[in-house]
């Protein structure tokens, strides 16, 4: 071992770190050689009793028992939220998500409610009538299935407004019903007419009769 | 109580995350000297020392999932943790209280009570000084020595705390006790001096 070598080992010799056995009595007997490196030997053992009585002065500082306290509250505090009804299936990420989840459901939920609140059977508001497969499944009878393909098969014009209805209040509980018109009443609404139209022949409508009585819409039907 | 003593920091954590009180109790108390001594060393302040100790464990409590054993001891970990807490603070405040301008509670005074009031002045002045000595030290020389000197850490578990190698820690170490023994023997003077009788070329 020489100089360079004992430099680099000496403080792990003087503080135990030393693995092997071997370097460590190599090194302290190039120390009993050296004169430079006793010198350092022994700077080094000052030092390590030093920072060891510095180590043994420290050991008995501990943190405040107040440190503890204020810890052993914030615990309690932590394990009884984590504790609850609520909190004691999931974390907080969860319930943050489901609640997020909650409300669409909530804000979906009312909105199939008033549609369908407002809808009655037959009353395809200000819609155009579209063949309905699961109306076509219901209807057992043949003669039950050719009215169904009949009326599927009509064609309507859109429905036309009376301006007897300023809002939507006015469409509760509207019901639709088919009557049967002269057909100069198309002329009335700016519509035309078959030229092989004859007199006194009629045309089938649909009126929209709403809440008090009153037709708001018409539409005719081909 | 008594038994939790035997268990393991790992095992104690898991019965912590279950809410077990007294498991908490036992890992705050097998681990908050060795944080709260760190802190003291790196920074002189006992006011850091008890506010990081606190900040360490009330992240413990929020986040004890944080833990990842795979990468090294819970100890290691919780050094780690106060290691971060400490530096972010004393930028925060930019300079610390050294220990004999008094921290809280009176806590500069070093406990020593031996017989001979003479040899415990000596000796209280000596190791007063080293305190200084490594109060001085540059940061990353100073955290290996109080971790590996004061603390009496592994390379490995030095290592883990400091983010670095076992390598680096050595340097930093062989480093830092060389700029200890020039502060304490009086700087450049000691240094030049010990130098003198350095005999240039010895391969003994």
């Amino acid at each position: 071992m020489n100089c360079k070598d004992f430099e680099s080992t000496v403080h792990e010799i003087v503080s135990g770190r030393a693995a092997d056995k071997t370097r460590q009595l190599e090194a302290l007997e190039h120390a009993g050689r050296c004169l430079w490196c006793a010198l350092r030997l022994d700077e080094e053992t000052r030092l390590t009793e030093n920072l060891q009585a510095l180590a043994k002065a420290h050991h008995v500082q501990r943190a405040p028992a107040r440190v503890e306290e204020a810890l052993l509250q914030a615990f309690r505090e932590r394990t009884r939220r984590a504790n609850g009804p609520l909190f004691a299936l999931a974390g907080k990420r969860f319930w943050r998500r489901l609640s997020w989840g909650l409300a669409f459901a909530a804000i979906v939920t009312a909105t199939v409610v008033i549609v369908l609140g407002n809808r009655k059977p037959g009353v395809p508001l200000l819609q155009h009538r579209q063949p309905d497969s699961g109306a076509q499944a219901a209807s057992s009878g043949p003669a039950e299935q050719a009215a169904l393909d009949e009326w599927t098969n009509e064609g309507t014009t859109g429905f036309i407004p009376l301006g007897t209805c300023d809002d939507s209040d006015c469409l509760d509980d509207a019901v639709v019903v088919r009557v049967a018109l002269p057909a100069e009443a198309l002329l009335d609404f700016g519509l035309p007419i078959n030229n092989d139209w004859v007199a006194g022949e009629s045309v089938d409508a649909e009126v929209v009769i709403g809440r008090e009585g009153v037709p708001s819409a018409i539409r005719f039907v081909n | 109580m008594a038994e939790l003593i035997e268990l393991r920091d790992e095992q104690l954590l898991k019965m912590m995350r279950d809410g077990d009180e007294d498991a908490f109790t036992a890992l705050y108390r097998r681990r908050q000297g060795g944080i709260y001594r760190f802190v003291l060393e790196m920074s002189g302040s006992a006011a850091l020392a008890e506010d990081v100790t606190q900040e360490v464990f009330m992240a413990l409590i929020r986040e004890s999932r944080g833990y990842d054993p795979t990468r090294g001891s819970l100890a290691a970990y919780l050094l780690g943790m106060a290691r971060h807490h400490a530096v972010r603070l004393l930028k925060r405040d930019r300079t610390y209280v050294p220990m004999e301008e008094g921290g809280r509670d009176g806590e500069k005074s070093l406990p020593f009570s031996p017989e001979d009031p003479q040899w415990a002045m000596s000796r209280r002045q000596s190791i007063e000084a080293v305190q200084q000595a490594i109060l001085s030290l540059p940061e990353h020389y100073r955290e290996a020595v109080v971790l590996c000197d004061l603390n009496e850490m592994s390379y490995e578990d030095t290592a883990s705390v400091l983010g670095c190698s076992v390598g680096t820690v050595r340097s930093r170490l062989h480093r830092g006790r060389a700029l200890l023994l020039q502060k304490l023997a009086g700087g450049k003077k000691a240094e030049a001096s010990r130098k003198a009788i350095d005999p240039s070329g010895c391969l003994a």
